[in-house]
Order: C-alpha cells, then sequence, then structure tokens
C-alpha cells in the first residue's frame, strides 16, 4: 500500500490543478464560518440571541456548527477526486499502470486512498475550524462534548467521495461526470427525496447524502423544530441513519472493484 | 523457462465483432516473434488480453510457464497501442511513475532517457511533446529496468523514417542481447528485417505460427531469359527439379524448383540442351506477396 501512496504522490505532487483545488476545498471549509458568524452572531439583535440559547459557535454547539456547515460545501472535495480518477481514464493511464504492473485492485485502492485522504483532509481542517471558531467566537470553554458530530460528517463525506468514485468510474469522461455530479449533489438528490418522503414517508430521508444531513441538522433550525415542539425528535434514531451510511459504503465500495476487476479496460 | 507466452483457445467478442477465436500458439524464449495481420484482425486485443487490459470470453494463457499475474507484467516491458502519460508531467516525471510500478530503480531512467534521444527534453511537459517524441517515451518506459521480455505493438508509429531505422536497429539489438521481442505490426518489411517468428492473424483467426519461412512459405525461384524465350519455356519444364513457370514481365521467366537450385549448374544444363541464357537471376518472393496470398486465400 506504501508504495501505491508513493506513486499517487508523484502524480499529484507537480500537478498544479491538484494544489488549487486543495486550497479552494480548505477554503470552502473555513470561509463559510465567516458569513454564518455574521449573519446568526453578528446580525440578529442580543434579544433575540437570548431566545435562541446559547451562540452556534459556543462549545460544545460549534461541534455541531462546524460539521453542520461543511456538510453543505464538502461537494468540492468530491469534484477533487472525479478530476483525478477522470484524468487517468482520458489519458488511458489507467490501462497504462496495469499494463506496467499494477493488480487492477491496485489501481482500486490507489483512488480509496484519495476517497479516504480528502476525507481526513476535510475532517482535520474542520476540527482546526472548530478550535478557532470556537475559539475566537465563542464564549465558553473548550470542550469534547458534541465531538461526534465532526464524525458523522467524516462519514458523510466518505459516501459523498466514495459516490464521486463510484459515477468518474462509471462516466469516465471529467465533464460530464462533474455535471451529474454537482446536479446530483444539488437538486437530484434533493428532488428525489422530496418525491420519496411524499410517497414513501420517512425512507426518503435515507438516500446516501440526505442520511448524512439528517445526522448534521443546523443548530439553530433544530432549535426553531424543538421550540415548536419540545419533544421533536427525526423520523428515525441516528443509529439507523449511521448504519445506512456504512451500507451505502460497503456497497459503493464493492460496486467499485466490481466494474474494476471485470470490465475491459 | 522454455516459453514466454503460451497461449490456449483464446476468443473475444465485441458485440457482433468476433475478434478473436480459438487462438492458440506458443511463443518460445530468445526470438523476435512477430504477431502480424492487417488493422483488425486481433492484433491490439490480443496483447490487450495479455497484459490484462482486457478480459477474454474464453481460453487462457501463462505467462513465463506460470499463471498471469502484476508481478510477470512487472518483468515485461510493454508497448501497447498508444503511448500512455500524464499530460501534465515531465518525460522524466512520468518515468519515474513507471518506475515505481515496475518496482524498478529510478536511477535507471537516465540510461533509457538516452536511449531514446530524450535526455535534452526529459524535463518537458509530455504534452508538449510532437508524436515521435511521445512514442520514443513509450519505448524508454518499455526499455525501464532491462526487462528481459518486451512485447512492442507497432514501435514504429508515427516515427519518421531516421526515427523507424533507429528503432529497428534497437530491436536487433535487444534481441542480439539475448531478449524475447513481441511484436505486432501490419509493416511487413519492419517484421521481415528483424523477426525470427511470426503468428499470422486474419479477422480474429490464426492462420500459422511458428519460424518465417516455415509459416510464410517462400520458395526461392530463379529469373531466367534467353533469345527464344518460348523454347526456353518449353526446355525448363523438362528440367528434373522443375515445378512452377510464371511469366516475370520484361520477357524473363520465373521459374520455381523442388530443391534449391545452384545458378551455375542450370545455366550449364540449359547450355547442354543448346539454349543459351542471356538472364539470370535468383530471387524470393517477398514477405509481403507471400502474406498477401496467405491472408487473402
Amino acid at each position: 500500500m506504501l508504495q501505491i501512496i508513493k506513486i499517487e504522490w508523484l502524480k499529484v505532487k507537480n500537478y498544479r490543478t491538484f494544489w488549487v483545488f486543495i486550497i479552494l476545498s480548505l477554503l470552502s471549509v473555513l470561509a463559510p464560518n465567516f458569513i454564518i458568524h455574521d449573519i446568526f452572531v453578528k446580525r440578529i439583535p442580543k434579544d433575540a440571541q437570548k431566545l435562541l440559547g446559547a451562540s452556534v459557535y459556543d462549545f460544545p454547539l460549534v461541534w455541531q456548527t462546524v460539521a453542520s456547515i461543511g456538510s453543505y460545501t464538502s461537494g468540492i472535495f468530491g469534484l477533487l477526486l472525479i478530476t483525478l480518477v477522470t484524468n487517468e481514464f482520458t489519458y488511458k493511464t489507467h490501462r497504462q499502470n496495469i499494463i506496467d504492473g499494477w493488480e487492477r485492485r491496485d489501481f482500486v485502492l490507489s483512488k480509496l486512498f484519495w476517497v479516504v485522504s480528502l476525507a481526513l483532509v476535510a475532517f482535520l481542517t474542520s476540527l482546526i475550524a472548530v478550535l478557532i471558531f470556537g475559539g475566537i467566537y465563542g464564549n465558553t470553554p473548550f470542550s469534547f462534548e458534541n465531538c461526534h458530530y465532526l464524525f458523522y460528517y467524516l462519514l458523510q463525506i466518505i459516501v459523498m467521495l466514495l459516490l464521486a468514485l463510484l459515477l468518474a468510474m462509471l462516466v469516465k469522461r471529467t465533464g460530464l461526470a462533474i455535471i451529474l455530479f454537482v446536479g446530483y449533489v444539488m437538486f437530484l438528490e434533493q428532488l428525489l427525496v422530496f418525491i420519496a418522503k411524499r410517497y414513501l414517508g420517512n425512507l426518503g430521508g435515507l438516500f446516501p447524502l440526505q442520511a448524512g444531513d439528517e445526522l448534521l441538522p443546523f443548530p439553530v433550525l433544530e432549535k426553531v423544530e424543538k421550540l415548536a415542539d419540545p419533544n421533536y425528535k427525526g423520523p428515525y434514531d441516528n443509529e439507523v441513519y449511521l448504519a445506512v451510511l456504512i451500507i451505502y459504503i460497503v456497497l459503493i465500495v464493492w460496486g467499485v472493484f466490481r466494474k474494476m476487476l471485470r470490465s475491459d479496460l | 523457462m522454455s516459453t514466454i507466452l503460451s497461449l490456449q483457445n483464446i476468443s473475444k467478442r465485441y458485440g457482433a465483432v468476433q475478434a478473436l477465436s480459438g487462438v492458440s500458439f506458443d511463443i518460445p524464449t530468445n526470438c523476435v516473434f512477430g504477431i502480424l495481420g492487417p488493422n483488425g484482425s486481433g492484433k491490439t486485443t490480443l496483447l490487450g488480453i495479455v497484459t490484462d487490459v482486457l478480459k477474454a470470453d474464453t481460453g487462457s494463457f501463462t505467462l513465463m510457464d506460470e499463471s498471469p499475474s502484476a508481478l510477470q507484467r512487472r518483468k515485461i516491458g510493454t508497448l501497447l497501442e498508444t503511448p500512455n502519460f500524464y499530460h501534465y508531467l515531465s518525460g522524466y516525471r512520468n518515468l519515474q511513475i513507471v518506475a515505481n510500478i515496475k518496482q524498478q530503480s529510478e536511477a535507471d531512467i537516465p540510461r533509457v532517457l538516452e536511449l531514446a534521444g530524450l535526455t535534452a527534453r526529459q524535463h518537458s511537459a509530455f504534452k508538449t511533446y510532437s508524436l515521435g517524441m511521445k512514442q520514443r517515451l513509450a519505448i524508454a518506459a518499455a526499455l525501464l529496468g532491462d526487462p528481459q521480455v518486451l512485447i512492442l505493438d507497432e514501435p514504429a508509429n508515427g516515427l519518421d523514417p531516421v526515427g523507424i531505422a533507429e528503432v529497428r536497429n534497437l530491436i536487433r539489438q535487444l534481441a542480439h542481447s539475448g531478449k524475447t521481442i513481441i511484436m505486432a505490426s501490419h509493416l511487413l518489411d519492419e517484421v521481415e528485417k528483424v523477426c525470427t517468428h511470426v503468428a499470422i492473424l486474419r479477422k480474429g483467426q490464426l492462420l500459422g505460427s511458428g519460424p518465417v519461412n516455415v509459416v510464410v512459405a517462400r520458395d526461392n525461384f530463379i529469373e531466367i531469359g534467353s533469345a527464344d524465350n518460348r523454347a526456353l519455356a518449353q526446355l525448363i519444364q523438362q528440367h528434373p527439379a522443375f515445378v512452377q513457370l510464371l511469366p516475370a514481365g520484361d520477357g524473363l521467366l520465373q521459374v520455381t524448383f523442388k530443391d534449391a537450385m545452384d545458378p551455375a549448374t542450370l545455366n550449364s544444363w540449359c547450355a547442354q540442351q543448346g539454349v543459351w541464357l542471356s538472364h539470370l537471376q535468383m530471387s524470393r518472393k517477398s514477405l509481403e506477396t507471400a502474406f498477401l496470398e496467405l491472408t487473402n486465400n
């Protein structure tokens, strides 16, 4: 595996697009927090804030805030992954890697390495965001309470990256894969969720990205729902959504291996 | 190790097109093995299956007497169809990736770049290379780690006449140094000059395989002429080793004999029969003619 990681590093080390994407991705985790702070802390009158209780950047709420915001912008990591994978098909280097002496499974492992790496980059950047924004904007001392939200975020981004990987492996062309991915993340899944919730009820919340969103409600919206109904609870326990996310991970990894191991390259 | 590659009953279909049907042959060690066939005959499909980028529908093969795996592919230098490299990386960095996949030392990169004549441009991005330079980089990649076996699919593609001659010389040098070279080509001239063995494919079917002169029978023939070719034609058919007589153009006769014929003996025999030859030349059917005869029948 170390050899595979070294080879992947050689592929991106001098690839400018990769580094531009990485910088944008890091900014996409950090920057929205300035805007959210501006809207929900600075612009809301002090009296109204009291109604909402603790600031969204106070510990322990900041864990949930940063994770929830991150889940909206994490798609950019998916775009980077699609670019890395479809590049191989465009340049036919996926064939050359096998010809030169990789097993087909090594190629899949090399891309799964990026899924894990990018998810960890997103996770660690979010952790830094929690420390920065909780430290600067928050008025409460540091606490690990609620830190599980960041792990939910990690799980959601892994599912999202795996979806991007599967799409890139199936479509192979960069432009089309990116359009389909952006379409799916931005509105297609929302549409499917809307239709499914209408006809199938709560099952509609179990789509891959929606399941993650259900685990990461934005604190203020959750509070508003609880203000309306103090006993408000999501349709399913968190364990259900977690289990569904893990099932998606297993299914997509299986699908990617099956596609790569069986088809002509 | 007696055979480098042994194919057993390999078949492959793309939709309605039967790209390969039941192809079986062996490639012995230390030979230059040409896989010949017109465009679309299944050469690249066959090499694609051997290098695991394509999956055969039926059949199996062994590489170096073992079931095929990445381990064997690392020991083979392969250039398949087009040069496939990362466009945004330099030639040198692309070879670094190949060296690491092959688990060979990066220290060999300068040697192969020099062999391919790319030392001066090694740090330029691959996308800035000409077609010929791209092909040279692919040859350099195939030579990394000095493999004992090379698979070259149309190695002269995109090269200018000087480049073609250089590649031909390189293949000869490699063959002399004891390497096994498997080369697919539709350029018969190229194959005729370097191959010791051939397999001939047409529409996915194997027409024959083995040493070049066995597969493509190319009898020696002699071109003769005299003042009276009609008399000469009648006479030559009475020669004890006579097989076939064809007009050769320019008023000459093309005669095939059963055994190798010594021109001096033939000249003397004709003179004894009272016919004096004004033209006598040993000739050999070109591989191209023999190949066309074989693939058209």
